[in-house]
């Protein structure tokens, strides 16, 4: 995929860039714009420029010296996440088994998550209105089902390349891990895609799974730390929604 | 303000942690958390959230160290640019979920007398001894506070706008054109 190198298109990414690091994007455009820093050098530099001239600045404020339990919990996830590293779980395809709870859960078509999913897509084809025609490109906006509150989104460029992006954190129970799912509406049961770590982008490709399709579900449910023990979600569903197509 | 960072080797420190070394983050945490956190609070105002950011972004550092690509810039700056962002990702997911409406209309308005009605005063000791300085210095102050309160404070062109008086279609077109201006003198 070629961006065609119009010089307004650079301008306008130098400027988009400087708005990105001064701080005065909307939610949807930082997240856009992420999404497309992973393949685009040119605005990978742009940022960087605006990061170094703006780095002195930093300086205005005054160091505030961390608590001392700070430094502990980061060497506790550090070694969590070695732990998780080394187990290695890959995308798993569980054996089918019917699952009531999914089609309980209607609560994804939520109002406040539809407009967050136009305003994110709107963002998304500002930014690529430049690219060739491509495959299809899905979206999907997870909402905590109490709050319907916005945790996550799932962008895909094509039907197997997913690429999962937090939009905050989430405080994870001890002992507890997010686990990631998905289910088409043919499906019997949900597929787990793997344990995914609270505040950390994750692409992932589905080569085992059927190409992704319009209303797919996905959600991220908290399962033991080492992920859900029948290969089926057990635990509470943190954040839902379905994909669609853009 | 002095460069307090000359004599420690960032680009070293990721190579290290990029390398699965626990010491250097440590190294690093020990010598730029302080001002990391400090930077992280002043955007998000709340200690405790600052806290769980600086977390999040250490193990952040700690994952992507590999990816850090020195012919883009320095470390430094790539370091504080991972915990800014997260920073600025958590208040605008916040932000959200406050509905003041900063899109309303009739505040775009130009209005006439804001830049007559009083003498603005610096928000910022804002003088680094960077080259970036003389840029910022061409700028009028009432446009170089707007950037700084962006940079610095996190706030939003709303915030901006009820924070210094300016209308927010002004506040906007200030920011956008003291970029600009900010590169050419840069470039």
């Amino acid at each position: 995929m070629t961006r065609p190198s119009y010089e307004n298109d650079h301008e306008d990414d130098h400027a988009l860039a400087g708005e990105y690091v001064l701080g005065t994007l909307s939610l949807e455009q930082r997240v856009a714009l992420e999404a497309r820093l992973p393949n685009e050098p040119e605005l990978q530099k742009a940022v960087m420029d605006w990061e170094e001239r703006f780095l002195p600045y930093t300086a205005i404020t005054t160091p505030v010296p961390p608590s001392d339990y700070l430094w502990p919990r980061i060497e506790r996830s550090l070694a969590a996440r070695e732990a998780f590293a080394k187990r290695g779980r890959p995308a798993s395809v569980a054996p089918p088994r019917p699952r009531r709870l999914l089609h309980s859960l209607p609560l994804w078509r939520g109002a406040a998550g539809f407009g967050l999913a136009a305003a994110l897509v709107m963002g998304v084809m500002l930014a690529n209105d430049v690219t060739e025609p491509t495959t299809p490109e899905f979206m999907v906006v997870l909402l905590a089902p109490q709050t319907q509150s916005a945790g996550w989104v799932v962008q895909a460029a094509n039907r197997q390349e997913i690429q999962l992006i937090p939009l905050g954190t989430f405080e994870v129970p001890e002992g507890k891990a997010l686990e990631f799912w998905t289910k088409a509406d043919e499906w019997q049961a949900p597929v787990s895609l793997g344990l995914v770590e609270p505040g950390q982008p994750i692409r992932m490709r589905l080569d085992q799974l059927p190409p992704l399709e319009n209303n797919q579900l996905f959600e991220l449910t908290l399962e033991d730390e080492t992920g859900s023990p029948t290969g089926l979600p057990t635990g509470p569903i943190e954040f839902i929604g379905r994909a669609v197509e853009i | 303000m002095t460069d307090v960072s000359s004599e420690f080797d960032h680009a070293a420190v990721l190579a290290k942690c990029a390398n699965g070394e626990h010491d250097a983050l440590h190294q690093l945490y020990v010598h730029e958390g302080a001002r990391i956190l400090g930077v992280v609070i002043r955007i998000v105002k709340d200690r405790g959230m600052a806290e769980d950011i600086v977390h999040d972004a250490c193990l952040n550092i700690w994952q992507r160290a590999d990816s850090f690509d020195p012919n883009k810039g320095s470390a430094r700056a790539w370091i504080f640019s991972v915990a800014r962002h997260l920073a600025l990702n958590a208040i605008r997911y916040r932000d959200r979920e406050i509905t003041y409406d900063i899109n309303d209309p009739t505040d775009v308005t130009h209005d006439e007398h804001f830049q007559h009605a009083f003498v603005v005063e610096e928000a910022f000791d804002w003088q680094t001894g960077q080259q970036m300085d003389s840029c910022l210095e061409e700028l009028e102050p009432e446009r170089r506070n707007c950037v700084l309160h962006a940079y610095v404070d996190g706030l939003s062109h709303g915030e901006i706008a009820a924070h210094t008086g300016a209308p927010l279609g002004t506040v906007k077109a200030w920011i956008k054109r003291s970029l600009q201006r900010l590169r050419e003198c840069m470039a």
